[in-house]
């Protein structure tokens, strides 16, 4: 029996479809004798289940730091790594910490002056002497 | 009358020592004049040889022989005294009175120091051995033991940590307890018993207990096998503690082998021979009805934790004590001793089931350092390599 493939029509994403998530992996580290990561703990072990369920395309380490404050790092396609320190933060916070690291393209945070950003400076092109037509002064 | 020199000196004094023809003029007469020695002047009484005090006194009195004691401070001191006894009775009845006058402090002193000095001749320690220790002469550990400091503790040495055993002595407690309840005696004399026999044991071991709420109706709670167990466990039981009424079914168990703990001590600790296997290897008692059995009643509940801490080794606090309710109370706090949780974090998560399904979740027990980086990179491996061709890395 010949094999046949799949009778699909190809749904039109408007150029998301490929999209990959810049965030490769999130460690998080704790200490289990400081009072800093009491929250971080009660992450670990109430939320981060969830956590990884939801996101299953990111790896995540879980790994003590011992005698330090709590941090969660990214690291991302782009090479670069981002660090936030969750001292004192409750589980709830150091969520929200998790899913901005989660959703972050990895550069570094630049400031929006216009209110469109495209590779292409402009859409008419740079400007040549040696196109288009002749200029009379 | 003689004048008072004593206010005279200052200024009339040296105007004599001085010769006549040295004039000093009044003002610079203070400074001038050399100032007379503290240790060499000596005390002058402008009147007699009557000290001052005796002079206040008469002045006071207003009479020469005032009344009362000539020193008004008690007389001579406890050193004076003592000194004054000593010379006495040292003094040989021919020696004269101006001897003792004349010798002064000084030869009471060397009277003083024949009385002590040693017969030897005198010779300087270099070490302190052989010198008189001053103080106290020991330390309480050089003592040796009286019987009050012997200490003998409640709980034994070694703890169960095996659930089945926890649930076995609970139930021995409670058949205990329930034994001891119907005889009517003091609940906590089972104590006495550190160990029951084989036999005993076992007859306990197959005892039913039912549960019943009201505490004050015994009757029914004990289920034994038989008869003739009940018989043997009343008649053990009964041997336990201060001695009651004589039993009735007594005679047939004197021929038998059950040796009865209600001994002294020492012959407790002997027959505590069963370490590696309490109670005698039996496993978890099949009933299950005394754990619901109740334990409000205060008297019951304390010589149930009671009895319950020296059989397994765990102390109870008061804190426990308060929340425990029934035996089935007891035993989940007991639980909690027996396998108390894992103190890191890591060992928690790395046990948690619904993490161990996540393929995305690595949990790390030690810390992650760069050297854990090299081997996941592979980098390691070539920087041995490296150092090996350098000969650095053997």
């Amino acid at each position: 029996m010949p094999i046949q493939g799949i009778r699909s029509v190809t749904k039109g994403r408007n150029g998301v479809g490929a999209f990959i998530l810049q965030c490769k992996r999130l460690d998080f580290h704790y200490c289990d004798w400081a009072g800093s990561s009491r929250g971080m703990l009660s992450f670990l072990q109430h939320y981060l289940p969830s956590f990884a369920k939801a996101n299953p395309q990111i790896e995540i380490r879980v790994s003590p730091r011992p005698n330090k404050h709590p941090v969660v790092k990214g690291h991302y396609v782009n090479g670069r790594e981002k660090v936030i320190c969750v001292r004192k933060l409750e589980k709830e916070q150091i969520l929200q910490k998790a899913n901005l690291l989660k959703e972050a393209s990895g550069e570094k945070l630049k400031r929006t002056k216009k209110p469109v950003t495209s590779l292409n400076e402009s859409v008419r092109g740079i400007w040549s002497p040696y196109h288009g037509d002749i200029k009379t002064v | 009358m003689r004048p008072a020199l004593r206010l005279l000196q200052p200024l009339e004094a040296p105007s004599h020592q001085l010769s006549s023809s040295l004039y000093v003029c009044l003002n610079c007469r203070q400074g001038f004049c050399p100032r007379p020695r503290p240790d060499v002047q000596s005390r002058r009484n402008a009147s007699g040889n009557s000290p001052f005090t005796e002079k206040v006194r008469r002045k006071l009195w207003g009479t020469d022989d005032p009344p009362g004691l000539k020193d008004p401070y008690g007389g001579e001191g406890a050193i004076q005294k003592t000194f004054r006894k000593r010379s006495q009775e040292k003094e040989t009845p021919e020696e004269t009175q101006e001897t003792e006058i004349t010798s002064g402090m000084q030869d009471e002193g060397v009277l003083e120091m024949d009385d002590v000095a040693p017969p030897l001749p005198y010779e300087r320690a270099k070490t302190w051995d052989g010198l008189e220790r001053l103080g106290h002469l020991g330390k309480w550990s050089d003592y040796a033991p009286t019987e009050a400091d012997e200490y003998v503790k409640f709980l034994p040495e070694r703890k169960l940590v095996k659930m089945g055993q926890l649930y076995t002595a609970a139930h021995q407690t409670a058949v205990e307890l329930c034994l001891m309840r119907e005889l009517k005696k003091p609940l906590t004399d089972v104590c006495q018993i550190l160990e029951h026999e084989n036999v005993v044991f076992e007859q306990i071991w197959r005892c039913k207990v039912n549960p019943v709420d009201d505490s004050s109706n015994v009757d029914g709670q004990l289920v034994f096998l038989n008869q003739q167990a009940k018989d043997m466990l009343f008649f053990v039981f009964e041997q336990v503690g201060s001695q009651s009424e004589p039993s009735t079914s007594t005679q047939t168990y004197e021929n038998t082998e059950i040796e009865e703990e209600n001994g002294s001590t020492e012959e407790l600790v002997e027959n505590h021979k069963s370490d590696a296997h309490p109670f005698f290897g039996y496993p978890k008692p099949l009933d299950i009805g005394y754990l619901s059995m109740s334990l409000k009643d205060p008297n019951m509940k304390f010589a149930f934790l009671k009895r319950l801490s020296q059989l397994t080794g765990h102390f109870i606090p008061d804190s426990a004590i308060a929340s425990i309710t029934n035996i089935q109370a007891a035993i989940d706090y007991l639980e909690t001793l027996v396998k108390p949780k894992p103190k890191k974090l890591a060992q928690q998560l790395m046990t948690n089931k619904e993490l161990q399904n996540i393929p995305n979740v690595q949990v790390f027990q030690s810390r992650r350092t760069r050297i854990h980086q090299d081997e996941e990179l592979g980098r390691r491996k070539i920087i041995e390599a490296g150092l090996r061709e350098r000969g650095l890395f053997t």
